[in-house]
C-alpha cells in the first residue's frame, strides 16, 4: 500500500505531463475531422444503394452474385478467391437468416470505423503520445532531473506506462463515442439491439457455421472494442521500449510506423510466408476473428495472436525496463 | 469557464480513464470468452415475404421490375459496353412504357453457370426467391454452358468453345430435364411475371465441322419451348438466326458471346414480346 501511494503522484503526474503537451487535443481534433469525412462517404454509398435498390436483401443478394462472378474467373488469382468464397458464405447466412449486415445506423457504422481502424489508425494515435514519453525527456534535457530525484528509475517508467495504458482506453472510448454521436446525427442513434453473427469457422475456404451465433450489438461492439484495446496497448508496450532505446522522438515515430506500416502490407501478402505470423504487426487484426474474416496467414487464431503479441509485449517490457535501470545519462 | 485545478483534472482523467478501462477489459473478457469457447446457437430471422406483384398487362401496373438470372449472356459478358441485354431492355422498356416507373430489379447472372447449379439456386436460395417475387418481367438465360463445354473468364482472343458433337447430342436429354426443374420452380416462386427464356444459338455457325451442331440446339431450343409453353406467362424469344449468316456482326472477339450490337437484338426481342 505504501508503494502505491509512493506511485500515485508519480502517475499523476506523468499523466498530467501528457495533459499539458496537448497530444490528446491532436487526436480528439484529427478524429473530429475525420468521422466527419467517413460519414459522408459512407452516406453517399447508401444514397446510391437507396436508388439502385429495393430492399436490402436485393442488395445483398447482388453481392454475392457479384462474388461469384469474381470466383468464377481463371485470372483471379486463389487467394483473393478465398476470401471472396469466404464473403460469400457468411452474406449469404446473412441473407438466409434475414438479418442486414450493413444496415445504415450509428451503431453500425461505430462497428465499421472501428474495425477498419485498428490495424493503422489506433496504432497511429497511439504513437502519437507514446513516441516521446521517454525520448522525449532526452530531447528535452529533463530526463536528468527526473532521474536524480529520490525515486527508483523502474517506479518513473511504471508510471508513464500506467499513464500511457489510461491514455489508450481514453483514445479507443472517445474515439467509440465521437464515431457514435457524430455518426448517429446522419443515420440515426439506432442499432444497439441488431443482431451480429459471429463465431464463423474458416477451415481452408469454407465456413463452418455449426458455432455461428447471434449477438446484440451492443455487445458486438464493446468484445470489438476490448480486442483493438488489447492490440493498441501491444503497440504501446512497443513503442515505450523504441522511446526508451532511441534518443530522438522523430526516429522513434518513424521506427515505429515503419514496424505497424510494413506489418499492414504483410499481411497482404504472406500467405505463402508462413513465418510471418510471428511478427507482431501482423498480428494487429484481433477484430477479424471477431468478424470471421480470413486471417493473413492460415493456420492464425485468435489464440495464436494473443500469444504472440504478449510475448513482444512482455520482451518490450523486460528491455524497457532493464534499458531505462541501467543505462547512463551522459550528456 | 474557470480552468481546473491540476488535481481535479487529475480526478476527472484518472476516473474516466480507469472506467474505460474496466469496460474495455470486460469487452475483451466477452469476446475471448465467446471465441475460444463458442456455442452454436440457431437464430430464426423474421422471414419477410415480398408481395408478388399483381399480374396481366405491364402498362397497367404499378411499376416495371425486372429480375434477370441465368448464365454470362444474361451478364453480359462479350459486350464491351458491359450493358449485356438486360440493361437495354431496361431502356427499350422505358421508351414502350413512358408513363410507368421501370427499374432493374437485380441481375443474378453468374459466368458459367450451369442448369443443375441454377436449379440448385433456385430451390434453397432465399435471395433468389426474394429477387424474383419483387419481380413482373423475368428474363433468362441458361444451358449454353451444359451444352458447350466453354471456359468459364473467358479472356479476348482465347478460344473458349468446343464443340465435340457426339457429347452434345449427349447431353442435350439431362440438360432438358434439369430446364424443366427450373422452369417449374420458376412458376412456384412466381405465377404472376412474364418470363422470357433466350434460346440458345450456335456460336460456330461459321466452322463448317460445326455447322450441324445448330441441329442439335435446335431440338433444345424445341423442347424448351414445349416446357415454357405449359405456362401461359412464359415465353421463348428465338436468337438463332442472328448468328448465322450475320455471325460476324452480332459475335464478340471471344467467338461465343454476343457483342454489343447483338446484345442489342437480344434485348429488342424480348421487349417485342411483352405487353
Amino acid at each position: 500500500m505504501k508503494a502505491l501511494d509512493r506511485l500515485l503522484p508519480l502517475i499523476q503526474n506523468e499523466t498530467l505531463k501528457i495533459w499539458k503537451k496537448k497530444r490528446f487535443f491532436v487526436i480528439v481534433l484529427v478524429l473530429l475531422i475525420l468521422i466527419p469525412i467517413f460519414t459522408y462517404a459512407q452516406f453517399r454509398i447508401n444514397e446510391t444503394n437507396k436508388k439502385n435498390f429495393k430492399d436490402w436483401r436485393n442488395q445483398l443478394v447482388q453481392q454475392i452474385s457479384e462474388y461469384q462472378n469474381i470466383l468464377s474467373s481463371d485470372r483471379i488469382p486463389e487467394e483473393w478467391k478465398r476470401s471472396r468464397r469466404i464473403a460469400v458464405q457468411q452474406l449469404q447466412y446473412y441473407l438466409d437468416h434475414d438479418v442486414n449486415p450493413n444496415s445504415p445506423d450509428g451503431v453500425t457504422f461505430t462497428r465499421s470505423f472501428l474495425s477498419n481502424a485498428v490495424t493503422l489508425f489506433f496504432p497511429l494515435l497511439v504513437l502519437a503520445l507514446a513516441s516521446d514519453l521517454v525520448s522525449g525527456e532526452s530531447t528535452a534535457g529533463t530526463i536528468k532531473m527526473l532521474l536524480t530525484r529520490p525515486v527508483r528509475r523502474w517506479k518513473i517508467l511504471l508510471s508513464k506506462l500506467l499513464a500511457l495504458s489510461l491514455y489508450v482506453s481514453l483514445i479507443i472510448v472517445v474515439s467509440a463515442v465521437l464515431c457514435y454521436l457524430i455518426s448517429g446525427a446522419v443515420f440515426g442513434y439506432t442499432g444497439w439491439d441488431m443482431p451480429v453473427f459471429t463465431g464463423f469457422v474458416i477451415k481452408g475456404s469454407s465456413v463452418e457455421s455449426s458455432f455461428v451465433h447471434a449477438i446484440p450489438q451492443w455487445l458486438y461492439l464493446l468484445m470489438e472494442a476490448g480486442l483493438i484495446w488489447v492490440s493498441a496497448m501491444s503497440v504501446a508496450l512497443l513503442s515505450l521500449m523504441v522511446s526508451v532505446l532511441v534518443r530522438s522522438t522523430a526516429a522513434s515515430i518513424v521506427t515505429m510506423m515503419a514496424a505497424v506500416i510494413s506489418g499492414t502490407l504483410l499481411s497482404n501478402m504472406t500467405s505463402s510466408w508462413h513465418s510471418a505470423k510471428f511478427i507482431f504487426s501482423v498480428n494487429l487484426r484481433l477484430t477479424d476473428y471477431l468478424e470471421g474474416s480470413p486471417p493473413p496467414i492460415t493456420g492464425m487464431t485468435l489464440g495464436f495472436s494473443l500469444i504472440i503479441l504478449a510475448c513482444w509485449g512482455i520482451a518490450s517490457l523486460a528491455v524497457s525496463f532493464f534499458v531505462f535501470t541501467k543505462q547512463d545519462i551522459l550528456n | 469557464m474557470r480552468p481546473l485545478s491540476s488535481g481535479n483534472l487529475w480526478k476527472i482523467i484518472g476516473i474516466s480513464a480507469i472506467l474505460s478501462t474496466l469496460l474495455l477489459v470486460a469487452g475483451f473478457g466477452f469476446a475471448v470468452k465467446d471465441m475460444l469457447y463458442p456455442k452454436g446457437e440457431s437464430f430464426e430471422g423474421r422471414a419477410n415475404e415480398p408481395a408478388l406483384p399483381a399480374g396481366g398487362k405491364l402498362s397497367e401496373g404499378k411499376g416495371i421490375a425486372i429480375t434477370a438470372i441465368g448464365d454470362s449472356l444474361t451478364k453480359g459478358t462479350g459486350d464491351a459496353s458491359g450493358e449485356g441485354y438486360v440493361k437495354q431492355l431496361v431502356e427499350l422498356m422505358k421508351q414502350k412504357y413512358p408513363d410507368t416507373s421501370v427499374r432493374l430489379n437485380n441481375n443474378l447472372a453468374v459466368n458459367g453457370l450451369k442448369t443443375n447449379r441454377l436449379a440448385q439456386l433456385l430451390e434453397t436460395d432465399k435471395g433468389y426467391s426474394f429477387a424474383l417475387k419483387q419481380a413482373n418481367i423475368i428474363v433468362f438465360t441458361i444451358g449454353g454452358n451444359d451444352l458447350f463445354k466453354i471456359a468459364s473468364g473467358t479472356s479476348r482472343g482465347k478460344t473458349v468453345g468446343e464443340l465435340n458433337l457426339d457429347k452434345l447430342k449427349a447431353e442435350l436429354p439431362q440438360g432438358l430435364n434439369r430446364l424443366a426443374r427450373i422452369v417449374k420452380r420458376l412458376h412456384a416462386i412466381n405465377p404472376n411475371a412474364q418470363v422470357v427464356y433466350v434460346g440458345l444459338y450456335n456460336p460456330f455457325y461459321d466452322i463448317p465441322e460445326y455447322r450441324s451442331g445448330s441441329l442439335q440446339i435446335q431440338q433444345w431450343n424445341d423442347r424448351a419451348y414445349a416446357l415454357l409453353h405449359q405456362y401461359p406467362n412464359m415465353t421463348m424469344v428465338p436468337t438463332f438466326d442472328l448468328f448465322e449468316n450475320a455471325i460476324g456482326r452480332y459475335l464478340s472477339s471471344d467467338h461465343f458471346h454476343p457483342n454489343h450490337d447483338g446484345y442489342a437484338q437480344i434485348a429488342v426481342r424480348i421487349s417485342q414480346s411483352m405487353e
